[in-house]
């Protein structure tokens, strides 16, 4: 597997660029900020709404966003992308070392910020800890379907970062509140639903979707996303030459 | 061009029975882009050797090569590597170079890491003396440990071919690799190359400058509008290029009369002496430069200026494809 481990640290050294890094950590840092400032202001002891407003909704998507497409969406758009693809390796273990990267990573920013956020603005209760310990262990899961449907994105289209916008925000944010029937394809209300799942009974997440219909939709967005990508690149062909 | 080439064994080139013509084998290939046609019904072989592929900007090189790196699928025809179709066949680059064009690397990489992370996605058993191998035979070894990202664009060519030769491969594709290399680098490469064409490896390059080609390559293709205007022996194609009907604006002491003298010679097939300027059409390059100042001479006429009016490269190749 020396191959896969190539590919997963020039991917990690990619994506640990430091301008994206110091904005990932301040868009990571804005929960925990507002749970700062709630238990100053003297609010009542909570993390749910942070949780679900920031972190489920705003860090999660927008994390796996940056991660998502720039795992291989910028290679392909430089032209990096063929010192890895012209190689004797089936393309399929590319996309798989890719999301890996990716999804650790989108995976520890995001449950590293739900833990600080909840600590500091839900205490150490027990129910308070139960609370941020399951939305952190969905979001942690939520992450990886979350990188690999944008990662396929960055596979099809060279607008991937305009396609994930669109899906988070109008998607999964307008519409969800208009048309009741998108929230069966939404990762947040598969991540809320796991959540809520999770947490101790008389949480104050959000339910979403319940729990079977949550990881089944998180298993099928990991596995189509991967799979999407994998005959993307199996068929890959240089753009715009001459 | 002093620098041997340690480790690169004779390299094997046999063809497979599928591929009789050749390594490189191309019959009826055609690409287009929607209703674009980048490459038009060209049919080639390339065999041992260094190739040049020898076009103006936009003629269809970096298609053609990247057809060949199974980069990019042929819209018709059948194009074969090694006997196999390279397009979604990742087991072909086990024996296959390429040096894309673009400048792009991963620059966060050393020299030395980047080559390495090449031989590693190759699965060769040493990476790390692979590498250092490689980057002694571009000349990169004093750099190997600075990022590539700080790099001259001559280091990254050259960090470039080491990637695309790290594995030793039979057949090395190279778009463009004289691109801001500077002329020493220049004939590094040339000897480079030259070297491991006499280990028996097909090497294909592009460029649009004659002299590079000149100074490298054995055979060339010509390619103009997506078409193979010419291909074959160097001297034969030059003499093509150079035999074709030239003009010229010439200026003297006397036009008139200096266009009387010519018109007499069987050389020159077309005067005109429109707008004050002597031009004068001829068949044959080489008898007209040797016969303009001997006519001028005896005619005691002085000659201030003689133009090749379309000597563009550009020029040169529409009219092959005419040919």
């Amino acid at each position: 597997m020396s191959a896969f481990s190539t590919i997963a640290e020039v991917t990690l050294r990619a994506l640990l660029g430091r301008r994206r890094t110091i904005l990932l950590l301040l868009l990571a840092g804005l929960p925990v900020i507002v749970g700062v400032l709630s238990r100053i202001g003297g609010g009542r002891l909570d993390a749910a709404p942070i949780l679900d407003g920031m972190v489920v909704r705003l860090v999660l998507p927008l994390t796996a966003l940056v991660f998502g497409t720039a795992a291989l969406g910028s290679e392909l758009d430089d032209g990096t992308a063929v010192y890895i693809l012209l190689k004797p390796i089936p393309r399929w273990q590319v996309v798989v070392a890719k999301v890996a990267v990716a999804g650790l990573l989108s995976a520890g920013l995001v449950v590293g910020s739900c833990l600080l956020t909840g600590i500091l603005a839900g205490g150490l209760g027990p129910n308070a800890l139960g609370t941020t310990f399951g939305v952190a262990l969905a979001t942690g899961i939520a992450a990886f379907a979350y990188t690999a449907l944008f990662l396929a994105a960055s596979a099809v289209t060279g607008r991937a970062l305009i396609f994930g916008l669109i899906y988070t925000l109008i998607w999964e944010g307008v519409l969800a509140g208009i048309l009741e029937a998108t929230k069966t394809i939404s990762i947040r209300e598969a991540t809320l639903g796991l959540a809520s799942a999770l947490a101790p009974s008389g949480s104050e997440i959000p339910t979403g979707l319940n729990p079977s219909q949550a990881v089944l939709l998180l298993g099928i967005v990991l596995v189509g996303g991967v799979f999407v990508a994998s005959v993307r690149l199996a068929g890959f062909e240089v753009r715009g030459t001459e | 061009m002093t620098t041997p080439t340690p480790g690169l064994p004779e390299a094997s080139v046999a063809p497979s029975p599928e591929a009789p013509r050749g390594p490189i084998s191309l019959e009826h290939v055609s690409r287009w882009y929607g209703n674009v046609v980048a490459i038009n019904d060209i049919s080639l072989s390339l065999g041992a050797g260094v190739t040049g592929l020898l076009g103006p900007n936009g003629a269809g090189k970096s298609t053609l090569l990247h057809m060949m790196a199974g980069l990019l699928r042929p819209s018709a025809g059948r194009l074969l590597v090694l006997g196999a179709a390279p397009w979604r066949t990742p087991e072909i680059y086990r024996r296959v170079g390429l040096v894309p064009e673009r400048e792009a690397v991963h620059s966060f990489l050393s020299g030395r890491e980047f080559v390495a992370m090449n031989a590693r996605l190759q699965g060769l058993p040493d990476p790390d003396e692979a590498a250092a191998r490689t980057l002694g035979i571009v000349d990169l070894l004093d750099a190997a440990d600075r990022p590539v990202g700080t790099y001259s664009k001559g280091m990254r060519q050259r960090v470039k071919v080491a990637a695309a030769l790290v594995h030793d491969p039979p057949i090395l594709l190279l778009d463009e690799p004289f691109n801001g290399m500077d002329p020493r680098q220049r004939l590094h490469m040339i000897g480079l190359l030259r070297r491991m064409a006499a280990q028996g490896r097909t090497i294909l390059f592009s460029s649009h400058i004659l002299e590079e080609v000149e100074r490298l390559a054995d055979s060339i293709l010509v390619v103009y509008a997506g078409r193979l205007a010419a291909s074959g022996n160097f001297r034969e194609i030059r003499r093509l290029m150079t035999d074709r009907p030239h003009t010229f604006t010439v200026r003297s002491s006397d036009d008139r009369r200096l266009a009387a003298r010519l018109v007499e010679d069987s050389a020159v097939f077309g005067i005109d002496l429109a707008a004050g300027r002597l031009s004068v059409s001829s068949s044959d390059f080489g008898a007209f430069t040797r016969l303009l100042p001997r006519i001028a001479r005896d005619a005691s006429i002085s000659l201030y200026e003689m133009l090749p009016t379309d000597e563009s490269l550009e020029s040169v190749f529409a009219y092959l494809v005419r040919r």
